[in-house]
């Protein structure tokens, strides 16, 4: 094979224009390296390495949630690890263009929300800007400070027919996809990286410094360090993965609506440490959700008030509220002639022909072309989307020329550009798709970065369409190359850092209240987990069915099984003496259905819920922990035959995920706040679990014989089994089973020592020691270290007439109390919730 | 002539309302044939973060929060207005057809005209449709004066439609108001505005009070006026032109003027977001009182 023939499998469609292939069938020399690379490691090692990237990317989380999907569940990220290659002198071309079409674009949405020059010269038709959904009244005469209004900008590139790279369409407000892009270079780089390595392939860090900076300097004056928050929809939108991993990564703060509130003409962050004034919000939130006092009122995304705000200059939203004005496709035909006016200059950058329905000649071809273009309305409103005509029915077409005919403003017919090709790994080989390109602009102060390359994605099969948008496409990176060596870059972390810094008191006071809970549902799920295979264990392992003492002890644990889970009635109900002898069904239901409130199955899904709403708290490998977690609900487990053996194997590796998520927690985690709210929840909750369980078979008295058996059991479900025998002795015996599960400050299972915890703990909160006295955390601390401290064991085994043991009753009693206390002052004073805003 | 108008709005809130944000279009806006002497608005409770701007059709917008908790709230304009020139429509004129106007509509670059412009196009609550361009027809003959298309609109809204406070509310689309021929002032005013701009033609809504006079004999008893609606058309000779579909007439000197926009949508007089609150009464109570000096 001569260094620039083709791979033998790469066949082009007829009349594609490949990417990496030029006419003669000669691999071009941008790509050579690349692919000569590539071909030494075979197809096969590219299969390996593809699923390898997946495999990475799957790791991390990298999700992407489909609306409207059952459940609104996420999607693993899809890749191709061969990169869109982009020569140097192309990419200057493409650059260029693009930094003169933010510009550009950045004029028009200053005039439109100013003067609206445009308008009244006719550069822009009165119709196409004032019947569109994105053009936002409210929010004339609006500006942020500084020369830019726009501040950040995407466009899908695709080749056009003419080989020159066009632009489809404009994406003005929220743009998504940088944080995709870098994960996609993050992955590819992993798997291949010698060929990146050796490809002077330019880096993505700069790109991120300039964005940092560009929205630093749209801070309201006075603003020393601006605190920039990213604003988010929410964990069911389909790009929270992005707003978590680019929070996490430039070291914003992810909020979303209500954790902001407005106050005294500012925009407010409700922190743990109080309320903290927020500067600048990059939103992915679209703009007619912002604000329900001014714009949609039955937003529950927004933040109320939030436009007056903006109007005075108190907060900077990038991008601005009303930029979707620019998304409209019908301005595309009218770009050249504002290019002329604002900039004289030619575009450098086409667009895909584009016609305006409002205008009488331009509809009369859409209409006659209409089984040939791409119809799109001018305002992406729900249930609008773009249409290939060429797909549709004559009653379809027939249905759609009447829709434009009665409302010609709002369409636009847009030539179907034929995009290009680029190669694909696939298991046969390489193969030629249909690729697009997703670039990148930010503001800062003296003009645009563009990213170098970008987000590219390609069509699912080989001779698909693809389409601007999403719609199961595969995702790819773009490595444009450097001429010459890149001098100098940071790496990307160090943004991260150094915006960090500053930000621990701004966790937002819902993060915290989800992280707390996410500490609690997971030790109640251990907890759990662990009572229930112990009663499995008991039951299947060794069922001494005529032993009077074996089933007292076995309903009395299956008792507690049903108080821990909560799993009401279940082995509480007086009438279910029949459960009672054959419990086998209702302690799978209390493990595995998911619908009833308590149960292990319900337990986790919390657990990967709460956990899900505050991913930009987690570091990877926690994340993958979590991930698996929600990986083993999704999957039924068949029962079958066995069912109590299969269900203690699964709930073997349930322990081991916890222990792993507990362990990753306790050595990955910086001990800031958000470490501290986990670690509350979990402690507070195991000392809850253990009490309920004490108290639940303890308190009363039963003979010896069924204590033993009891205390074996608990030993087994608090994991002390072997501490016990070898502290004590093998012989089960009531006061030596207190001591170590009531006293032992050395026994991390031990009450004693989850109180220690939790005191040392309380005397961390934000809010303690600022008062001369003592906060309310640790006053109830306080009071439970001290009824631990005074205990005397042989009071507490202390039996009544009615055979109950009193003392021991009364102090978990009040153990329980003080405990469920701490949780109600610590909800109180950190996890402020407004109700809910209604109209009117 | 001159006018003090008090118009009182108030929630009683079966909840406590810890606090809320106000947008209050009360102020009457100062316009060609209406001097504003003075206004002013009370709140209670006491407001906080109080600003007055102008929105993107000129009319003054009051802004405010209130933080302190409370179960009743209760805002109070107070408003002096002068109506200047009395009955100045009705000596007015225009003989443009509607099809010359539709033209100058589109094709005049003049300030005037391109802002009337944006008046011919749907806006949220009005949608143009077959429906209403044919229920229009009869009054938009052709080669018609646009002044006696719309006067003849006007005095057919008023003869077939039945004013019906029972049974509309405030979203109910014109498509219905239209169906039933039952509505009251703001319903009228959208079925007229959206029979128009079917046409081709700028019409927009206009919010205010009109005076009413007691029966013969009678005392009027303050409180018994309303907020009221009607409509406006511009006339490319003589400017926007007010119509009254509920009182078929031509608002003169009667009429005062707080604020205009597309629709209803657009001059809410008092839109809010309130946090708890619960479920709450609204009273409202409007006087328009003469002034003798």
């Amino acid at each position: 094979m001569t260094p620039n023939a083709a791979p033998n499998s790469y066949l082009l469609g007829v009349g594609d224009y490949d990417e990496m292939l030029d006419s003669q069938g000669q691999v071009r020399s941008h790509w050579s390296s690349l692919m000569q690379g590539m071909e030494k490691l075979g197809s096969a090692e590219m299969e390996l390495r593809r699923k390898e990237a997946l495999k990475l990317l799957y790791e991390n989380g990298v999700t992407y949630n489909v609306y409207g999907d059952s459940g609104g569940s996420n999607h693993p990220w899809q890749l191709d690890p061969v990169p869109l290659m982009i020569s140097g002198q192309e990419w200057s071309h493409i650059e260029a263009g693009l930094l003169q079409r933010a510009e550009l674009l950045n004029m028009i949405l200053a005039d439109l929300y100013g003067p609206r020059e445009l308008t009244k010269k006719n550069l822009l038709p009165h119709e196409l800007i004032y019947n569109h959904g994105g053009f936002l009244r409210a929010c004339d005469q609006i500006k942020l400070i500084g020369h830019h209004q726009l501040v950040l900008y995407a466009a899908d590139l695709a080749r056009g027919p003419d080989q020159k790279m066009w632009v489809v369409s404009d994406r003005t407000q929220a743009p998504s996809g940088t944080g995709y892009a870098l994960e996609n270079r993050v992955a590819v780089s992993r798997v291949m990286p010698n060929l990146f390595r050796k490809s002077q392939t330019r880096r993505l860090a700069n790109f991120f410094k300039s964005m940092h900076s560009g929205l630093t300097a749209i801070a309201p004056p006075n603003a020393e360090s601006p605190l920039i928050v990213l604003l988010t929809p929410g964990p069911f939108n389909e790009t929270y993965f992005e707003h978590a991993y680019l929070a996490a990564f430039l070291g914003y703060p992810l909020v979303q609506g209500d954790d902001l509130t407005v106050r005294d003409g500012y925009v407010w962050l409700k922190s743990l440490t109080g309320l903290k004034r927020v500067d600048v919000i990059i939103r992915r939130v679209d703009d007619t959700y912002c604000d329900p006092l001014e714009l949609r009122a039955d937003s529950r995304l927004g933040v109320t008030g939030l436009l007056e705000v903006a109007r005075r200059g108190n907060v900077a939203i990038a991008n601005p509220l009303g930029s979707g004005i620019l998304e409209n496709p019908g301005i595309q035909p009218f770009l050249p002639g504002i290019a002329k006016h604002f900039l004289g200059e030619t575009l450098k950058l086409q667009s895909a022909a584009t016609w305006w329905c409002g205008q009488p000649l331009e509809m009369d071809y859409v209409l006659a072309n209409l089984d040939k273009l791409v119809i799109k309305p001018i305002y992406r409103a729900h249930g609008t989307s773009p249409v290939l005509g060429h797909l549709l029915s004559q009653a379809q077409l027939a249905e759609l020329r009447e829709r434009i005919r009665t409302n010609p403003a709002l369409y636009v017919g847009q030539e179907h550009v034929s995009f290009s090709t680029a190669p694909c790994v696939t298991p046969q080989g390489f193969e030629p798709r249909k690729v697009m390109l997703r670039c990148f602009a930010a503001a800062d102060r003296n003009g645009y970065e563009v990213m170098p390359g970008g987000l590219s994605s390609s069509a699912p099969e080989k001779g698909d369409m693809l389409i601007s948008g999403r719609a199961g496409s595969i995702s790819k990176d773009a490595w444009v190359i450097s001429t010459e060596p890149e001098l100098k870059y940071e790496t990307a972390r160090n943004i991260g850092a150094s915006a960090t810094r500053g930000n621990e008191h701004a966790l937002p006071s819902r993060a915290a209240d989800n992280i707390y809970w996410v500490g609690r549902y997971a030790e109640r799920a251990e907890g759990s987990i662990r009572l229930l295979r112990a009663t499995v264990r008991k039951l299947y392992i060794n069922p001494h069915n005529n032993d009077p003492d074996y089933d007292e002890s076995l309903q009395c644990l299956l008792r507690g099984v049903a108080n821990l889970t909560g799993t009401w009635p279940g082995f509480l109900d007086e009438d279910h003496s029949a459960l009672l002898k054959s419990p086998e069904s209702e302690l799978i239901a209390a493990a595995l259905d998911e619908q009833r409130s308590g149960s292990i199955a319900n337990l986790l899904r919390n657990v990967v819920r709460t956990g899900y709403s505050v991913r930009d708290l987690w570091s990877t490998d926690i994340w993958r922990v979590l991930d698996d977690m929600d990986e083993h609900l999704d999957q039924p487990l068949q029962l079958g035959e066995n069912a109590l053996w299969k269900l203690q194997e699964l709930m073997d590796r349930q322990i081991t995920t916890l222990s792993a998520f507990s362990g990753l927690s306790m050595e990955n985690m910086t001990r800031g706040n958000g470490w501290l709210f986990l670690d509350i929840g979990r402690r507070l909750e195991r000392a809850m679990l253990t009490i309920s369980m004490l108290r639940n078979v303890m308190s009363v008295h039963h003979r010896d014989s069924v204590e033993a058996q009891l205390i074996e059991s608990l030993l087994d479900a608090s994991d002390n089994t072997i501490c016990y025998r070898q502290h004590y002795r093998s012989y089960f015996e009531l006061s030596a089973f207190l001591e170590l599960l009531l006293l032992d400050v050395n026994n991390p299972r031990s009450l004693a020592f989850q109180i220690a915890c939790l005191k040392n703990h309380v005397s961390k909160l934000p809010s303690a020691g600022k008062a001369k006295r003592f906060s309310t955390e640790e006053r109830l601390m306080l009071e439970a270290g001290s009824m631990i401290d005074l205990i005397n064991l042989n009071d507490l085994m202390v039996v009544s007439e009615e055979d109950i043991r009193e003392n021991l009753d009364q102090l978990l009693s009040r153990l329980y109390y003080l405990m469920n206390a701490l949780s109600d002052a610590i909800t109180a004073e950190y996890f402020r919730h407004d109700s809910s805003p209604q109209p009117l | 002539m001159r006018y003090r108008i008090t118009h009182t709005t108030s929630y009683k809130y079966t909840g406590l309302v810890g606090h809320s944000y106000n947008e209050a279009r009360l102020l009457p806006r100062e316009c060609q044939h209406q001097h504003l002497i003075s206004a002013r608005l009370e709140i209670t409770p006491k407001e906080s973060d109080f600003r007055v701007r102008e929105d993107f059709f000129g009319n003054k917008i009051a802004y405010f929060t209130i933080t302190e908790p409370h179960n009743t709230f209760a805002i109070t304009a107070i408003s002096e207005v002068e109506v200047l020139g009395g009955t100045w429509q009705l000596g007015l004129s225009s003989n443009i057809s509607w099809e010359d106007v539709k033209e100058i509509l589109l094709r005049d670059k003049h300030i005037e005209v391109l802002d009337a412009r944006q008046y011919t196009l749907d806006s949220p609550y009005i949608k143009t449709s077959l429906e209403l361009a044919a229920y229009a027809q009869p009054s938009f003959t052709p080669g018609r004066p646009l002044f006696e298309a719309v006067n003849d609109l006007m005095q057919r809204i008023h003869a077939e439609f039945t004013f019906d406070s029972e049974f509309t509310t405030l979203s109910t689309p014109v498509q219905t108001v239209l169906e039933h021929r039952r509505g009251v002032c703001q319903d009228f005013a959208h079925v007229a505005i959206g029979c128009i701009r079917s046409y081709g033609l700028a019409a927009r809504y206009v919010s205010g009070y009109i005076e009413t006079l007691p029966p013969p004999g009678k005392e009027k008893l303050v409180g018994s006026d309303a907020s009221h609606a009607w409509f406006s058309v511009y006339l490319p000779d003589v400017g926007w032109m007010d119509f009254d579909p509920t009182n078929n007439q031509i608002p003169g000197d009667q009429h005062i003027i707080v604020a205009w926009g597309r629709g209803y949508g657009d001059i809410t007089p008092l839109k809010g977001v309130v946090f708890g609150g619960e479920n709450h009464v609204l009273e409202v109570s409007v006087d328009v009182a003469r002034l003798t000096s």
